[in-house]
């Protein structure tokens, strides 16, 4: 796993460095350093980098990665707080933190649904106190808000 | 005499009911910051950064301040009542903190713990109000060369020493130094890495990179050991012990390691990348070679548990001098300190202390309010802290992960900085996961267009030739002392060895 995330970077740093050299000039037009020497620099750097460290993997045995039997639950936490970000375009910040905080809280502390539905409703509230009248923060009103506003 | 007016002047900056009450709820989160495991300053104060937008600027970096020294003094609780560290700087606290709680001295281990933190903050501020000005006037001569040496050297004993696998740590600053080059350049105005992109023209945000690699990354992390279902009720059982308060062998004991730990955890603290960590574990290698008892070490000695722990704090202390004289983080809590300095356009370096006084100064008399209110907070408000402690991390990581979303959002009202924090986080897990460091890549991103800039401005000024780096007297001195720090890094590792 370690080597695929290692190519991952790899590939990435070949299009920098790419990118680097193509189109970003040397020198600038008044004969300084431009504002390709930099990042010329980091990309060769990184695509080395990324090389030894394929080389060191390939040579030596490296060591196991940690198991885990929550890996489902990781995917279920990134994948509600990806949906989270989504709704909070839609339904709006105050709306969108409810829904998550009760069904992660529903998912990850089961059975509790009363102390669930409290801290769902609660936190956000703190939040929306802290960030909007407090602070005077944006919280996203979402599009469907705005358009009743509309 | 000056020194004294800076202080009553800082003082007075401070003594007002809206930065006072600032300084005690920084202090209260840097302490509930350190106590949840896996959960370090660096996230706390980077998750918290948006926060502190709508407030006054020197309050908001006062209270950011105290939640990182805080953090020090949190992360000691759980180390010696649960046997887990708060924060990896406390680790060395679990060696002699735990025993002693298992033999009924709870209570006595955090009264002394406490002390140990208050004794190490305080020496170093001290030091800082010495020794800050002194850097301050040496720093004005410093040109671009060693200013791009300090960030070289920041970054290069940050992957040496801290990283686990070097290689690893270098891939990691790289990243950090490449997402500094996207936006526009400053001496040329041309685009770099935009693709068109109007948003990236700004190049990319410290912010979200920082609370998507800490927090929710920390988050992932966590839920993937498995945290959310590990049990508090191993706890020890101080409340029923027979004695609370230490005895007064235990100050006589500990007295020299108190003040030993202080002074060697400041100087690890100034040294660009070395750490709390590292200071503590030092700490507790010197006490246990110094002791005449050293087969107690491990068994409950009081020394082994206030030396690392005033060591810990003052080198959170010493950290704070790069950052104030040269406005050069050394380590990726203090580069998210620097990035709030940045927020409120104050530019910490040398002259922070002559055109800011009432900042720099009002920040470093807060350290000295912080950390006795730290004291009194960590000795009366343990039932407080235990309770923190005993919260199930299932019931906070959604909370963690709301706070971080909307607090992304706050920033610029952006969806696309949240989405770019919600990415970050995903990768910080699997850095976090393989063995890459998330915090080389968040110093290497606030360090990189500095070293870039001072780079060029140096080879402009040779002619391009780098002959300068080795020509200035300064600048071969930090070569050389980066050098002999590196070859002393195999000794440095060892104590790193014991976490």
């Amino acid at each position: 796993m370690r080597a695929a995330f290692t190519i991952l970077i790899l590939c990435l740093s070949a299009f920098y460095t790419y990118a680097a050299f193509v189109d970003l000039t040397f020198l600038s037009s008044t004969g300084r350093l431009g504002p390709g020497f930099f990042p010329r620099v980091i990309g060769v750097g990184l695509i080395l980098a990324c090389l030894v460290d394929l080389a060191m993997q390939l040579s030596r045995r490296s060591e196991p990665l940690p198991r885990s039997e929550y890996v489902g639950t990781v995917v279920f936490v990134g994948v509600a707080t990806v949906i989270f970000v989504l709704a909070m375009g839609f339904i709006g910040g105050h709306a969108a933190m409810v829904a998550f905080m009760f069904v992660t809280l529903m998912v990850l502390n089961r059975d509790r649904w009363l102390q669930n539905l409290a801290i769902a409703l609660l936190l956000p509230l703190a939040i929306y106190l802290m960030f909007d009248v407090w602070l005077n923060a944006a919280i996203p009103r979402g599009s469907l808000l705005e358009a009743w506003f509309a | 005499m000056e020194l004294f007016a800076n202080l009553a002047l800082g003082m007075s900056v401070v003594l007002t009911p809206t930065n006072l009450l600032l300084l005690l709820t920084g202090a209260m989160i840097g302490m509930i910051v350190g106590i949840i495991p896996g959960f370090g300053p660096s996230a706390g104060l980077a998750i918290l950064l948006p926060i502190t937008y709508g407030m006054d600027p020197v309050g908001a970096v006062m209270m950011l301040a105290a939640i990182y020294y805080a953090a020090m003094y949190g992360g000691t609780i759980t180390s010696i009542l649960l046997n887990t560290p708060g924060e990896s700087a406390t680790v060395a606290s679990t060696f002699d903190g735990y025993p002693l709680a298992k033999q009924g001295r709870a209570g006595p281990a955090l009264v002394m713990q406490a002390v140990a933190s208050f004794v190490g903050g305080t020496i170093g501020v001290i030091l800082i109000t010495l020794l800050a000005p002194l850097f301050s006037q040496v720093a004005r001569s410093f040109g671009p060369p060693e200013y791009f040496l300090f960030a070289l050297m920041g970054l290069l004993l940050l992957v040496f020493m801290i990283s686990e696998h070097r290689m690893l740590g270098a891939i990691s600053a790289l990243i950090g130094f490449a997402l500094g080059t996207v936006g526009v350049d400053l001496e040329t105005g041309m685009q770099r890495f935009t693709f068109g992109s109007a948003e990236l023209i700004g190049g990319i945000d410290f912010i979200p990179i920082a609370i998507g690699l800490f927090g929710l990354g920390e988050v992932f992390y966590s839920f993937y050991v498995g945290i959310h279902r590990s049990q508090s009720g191993s706890i020890v059982q101080y409340q029923n012990e027979r004695r609370f308060w230490p005895e007064a062998r235990d100050f006589v004991d500990s007295r020299v390691a108190m003040i030993r730990g202080s002074f060697l955890g400041f100087i690890i603290g100034v040294l660009p990348g070395a750490g709390a960590t590292i200071a503590s574990l030092m700490s507790y290698t010197v006490e246990k070679s110094a002791s005449k008892e050293p087969e107690k070490f491990g068994k409950g000695a009081m020394a082994g548990l206030v030396g690392p722990e005033a060591a810990n704090n003052a080198a959170s202390a010493g950290a704070m001098v790069p950052l104030l004289t040269l406005g050069i983080p050394g380590s990726a809590a203090t580069a998210v300190l620097l990035a709030a300095f940045l927020l409120w356009g104050l530019r910490p370096g040398p002259l922070l202390m002559t055109q800011n006084p009432e900042f720099a100064w009002g920040l470093i008399a807060s350290m000295y309010l912080g950390n006795v209110a730290l004291l009194v907070l960590n000795i009366f408000a343990i039932p407080l802290f235990v309770q923190i402690v005993r919260l199930p991390y299932r019931l906070l990581a959604p909370a963690i992960v709301l706070i971080c979303t909307i607090g992304t959002y706050s920033v610029h009202a952006s969806m696309i900085e949240t989405w770019l924090m919600l990415a970050a986080g995903v990768v910080g897990f699997f850095m976090k996961l393989l063995g890459f460091s998330p915090a080389a890549t968040v110093l290497a991103l606030v360090l990189g267009p500095l070293a870039e800039e001072a780079l060029r401005q140096s080879l402009t000024i040779s002619r391009g030739s780098f002959v300068i780096f080795i020509d200035r007297p300064v600048s071969l001195s930090i070569i050389l002392a980066t050098m002999a720090i590196l070859l002393l890094t195999p000794l440095l590792r060892r104590f790193r060895a014991a976490d």
